[in-house]
C-alpha cells in the first residue's frame, strides 16, 4: 500500500512495530511504532502516559511526512 | 549426558471399567479415572473422553494441543519440569514412552484459530497425528472463565493426562530401546576433529496468548537467548502453549520428538560434529527481536559452529526474527539452512516469506500453508466443527449443503510444520 501511493505521487510515512520488513519492502519514511499487537498504543501505561506517546508518534511522522529523503530513512520517535 | 528412551509400542486404545493398564501393546484407559483427574481443576466445567484411532471416520477440532504420554523411569526429573515435575534438570537416565499414544486436547474455542484433525480421507494426509492412536480429552470451562485461564486450564490438564497415561508404562519392559549421548562442549570438539561443527537454533513462539511456548515452565518471552541441551528438549524440558495457524506451530509432542534433533544426532559423528542447541524467541517488540537475534548469532559463534540449522516457528512478523537471525549469523561466517513454511497465497504466485536477505540462501519448506483443501465430512466429530468457518485458514461459509469443509491447509494441525514433523514432500 505504501509503495503504491508513493507511486501515485504521494508521499507516504509508514509507522509499524516491524521497521526491517518496512525496510524490506521498501519504505522510504519509516517511524518506529510501539508493539505489534498495539502499535500506536500501550496497555501497561496510564491513559496520559499512552496520550503522550500517540501524540510523539504522530507528531513525529507528520515531521517526517514535510522531510525531504534521499534514502529509506527511519525517524527514531523522541518520547 | 545419556538419556535413553524406551519406547512402548502402542497398537490400539480400548476403554474399560477396570483400572487403566497397558497390556500387549494395547493402552486401556478408564475413562472416569481421566475425567477425575482433569476435573480436580475448579476451572474446568465438563470433561469428555473419547478414543480416535488412525483410518477412522474421525474430526478432532479445534485442537489445541498433542502430547505424547511418557514417564520417568531413572534418573533427576519428570516430566514437564516447571509444569508437573519439579524443576530439575531433565535428559538423562531412562524414560519410557508409549509410542503411538497421543493425547489430544480439544474444547470450546479459546481464541480463534486452532487446528483440525482427521483421521481418515485427504485431511488425514496432512497431519501426523492421524497415524497415532489418540485419545481425545475434551474440556469445556466455567462461565466467565478469562481467555488465559481457560488456556491455562486445558494446557495444564493435558500434560496430567499424558503424564497419567505414561505412568502405566514405568514398569513395563520397552518394546525397544534409543540411546542418545550428547558430550560437553570441549568433549565434541576434539572427539571429531575433522568434521564440521553444526548447532541447531530453534525459534520458539512467543507472542502472547495462544502463541507462547514454555522451556521448564518459564515463558519464553521472557528469557534471554540461551543453550539447551538437546537431551533435555528430548525430555519434556520445551511444552507448547501454542496453536494458533496450527500448520506451523509445533504441538508438545513435537518438542519432545523434534525431527532436527533426531536427524542431527543421526549424522553426528559421521558427517557433522553436533555442537549444541540454542533457543531463542519470536517476541512482538523490535527492540526484543534485536537483542535475541544478536544472542542467537553470539551463541553460535561461541559454539565455534562453521553451520548452523534454524527452525521458525509460525510465520508473519517472525520471519523477520528469522532473517535477523540468518543475517547476523552469517555475519559471523558461519553458514546458515533455514526451516520455515510459506505463505504464497491460495495460487502459491505472492512472496512467501515477509521479510528476505540474500544471505538466506539455503532454505527448507515445509509447504505453502494457504493451500486449500476439501475435507469431506466425517462420521464422528470429536470437538465443536462450528467453529470451522473463524479459524485461521478457514472463511465465512465454508461448508457446502454436503458437508465438505474448504480451508486452506494452515487450518490442519502440523500440516507445514518447520522442525520437519509432518507428511508434506516434494519427492
Amino acid at each position: 500500500m505504501v509503495k503504491e501511493i508513493e507511486r501515485a505521487g504521494l508521499p507516504v510515512v509508514h509507522v509499524c512495530t516491524v521497521t526491517p520488513i518496512s525496510m524490506t519492502v521498501g519504505a522510504n519514511r519509516i517511524v518506529p511504532a510501539i508493539a505489534i499487537p498495539h502499535p500506536l498504543g500501550n496497555p501497561a501505561l496510564s491513559k496520559e502516559e499512552e496520550l503522550h506517546i500517540r501524540r510523539c508518534i504522530c507528531e513525529t511522522a507528520l515531521k517526517a511526512l514535510q522531510t525531504e529523503v534521499t534514502e529509506q530513512t527511519i525517524f527514531d520517535v523522541k518520547y | 549426558m545419556k538419556l535413553e528412551l524406551g519406547n512402548i509400542i502402542i497398537n490400539d486404545i480400548q476403554f474399560t471399567n477396570e483400572g487403566s493398564k497397558v497390556e500387549n501393546g494395547v493402552l486401556y484407559v478408564n475413562q472416569e479415572e481421566i475425567k477425575e483427574l482433569v476435573l480436580e481443576d475448579s476451572n474446568i466445567d465438563t470433561c469428555e473422553v473419547f478414543i480416535a484411532r488412525p483410518g477412522e471416520s474421525v474430526r478432532i477440532t479445534p485442537v489445541k494441543d498433542v502430547i505424547e504420554p511418557r514417564v520417568k523411569v531413572e534418573g533427576p526429573g519428570g516430566m514437564f519440569p516447571g509444569w508437573i515435575a519439579k524443576v530439575d534438570t531433565v535428559g538423562s537416565g531412562k524414560t519410557n514412552v508409549l509410542k503411538g499414544a497421543a493425547v489430544v486436547t480439544t474444547g470450546k474455542i479459546v481464541g480463534f484459530q486452532e487446528g483440525i484433525i482427521d483421521m481418515s480421507g485427504p485431511g488425514a494426509d496432512y497431519t501426523p497425528f492421524s497415524k497415532t492412536y489418540n485419545l481425545v480429552v475434551k474440556m469445556e470451562p466455567v462461565e466467565g472463565l478469562k481467555q488465559h485461564e481457560h488456556e491455562y486450564a486445558l494446557r495444564i490438564a493435558g500434560f496430567k493426562v499424558a503424564c497419567f497415561l505414561g505412568a502405566l508404562g514405568k514398569n513395563l519392559t520397552p518394546d525397544e530401546v534409543e540411546t542418545f549421548e550428547f558430550d560437553n562442549l570441549v568433549e565434541s570438539a576434539r572427539k571429531y576433529p575433522e568434521l564440521p561443527r553444526v548447532a541447531y537454533v530453534q525459534m520458539l513462539q512467543s507472542q502472547g496468548l495462544l502463541h507462547d511456548t514454555y522451556v521448564y515452565g518459564v515463558d519464553a518471552k521472557r528469557t534471554l537467548t540461551t543453550i539447551i541441551n538437546p537431551l533435555e528438549t528430548m525430555d519434556g524440558a520445551i511444552v507448547s502453549g501454542n496453536c494458533v495457524s496450527s500448520c506451523d506451530k509445533n504441538p508438545t509432542y513435537v518438542h519432545q520428538n523434534n525431527r532436527v534433533i533426531r536427524e542431527l544426532f543421526k549424522a553426528h559423528g559421521k558427517t557433522l560434529n553436533f555442537m549444541g542447541m540454542i533457543i531463542t524467541n519470536e517476541n512482538v517488540y523490535l527492540a526484543d527481536k534485536e537483542r535475541s537475534s544478536n544472542w542467537s548469532a553470539k551463541l553460535a559463534e561461541y559454539l565455534g559452529c562453521d553451520g548452523v540449522i534454524i527452525s521458525q516457528e509460525g510465520f508473519g512478523n517472525p520471519d523477520t526474527d528469522l532473517i535477523m537471525n540468518t543475517k547476523k549469523i552469517e555475519a559471523k561466517g558461519i553458514k546458515t539452512v533455514i526451516i520455515t513454511d510459506e505463505y504464497a497465497g491460495r495460487d502459491g504466485k505472492s512472496q512467501s516469506l515477509a521479510d528476505a536477505d540474500a544471505s538466506a540462501n539455503a532454505v527448507v519448506t515445509g509447504g505453502n500453508a494457504n493451500q486449500v483443501i476439501v475435507l469431506p465430512p466425517m462420521e464422528t466429530v470429536y470437538g465443536h466443527l462450528h467453529f470451522v468457518d473463524t479459524i485461521a485458514g478457514g472463511s465465512a461459509n465454508n461448508i457446502d449443503a454436503h458437508g465438505n469443509i474448504t480451508v486452506e491447509i494452515q487450518a490442519i494441525t502440523g500440516a507445514t510444520n518447520e522442525t520437519g514433523f509432518h507428511n508434506l514432500s516434494a519427492r
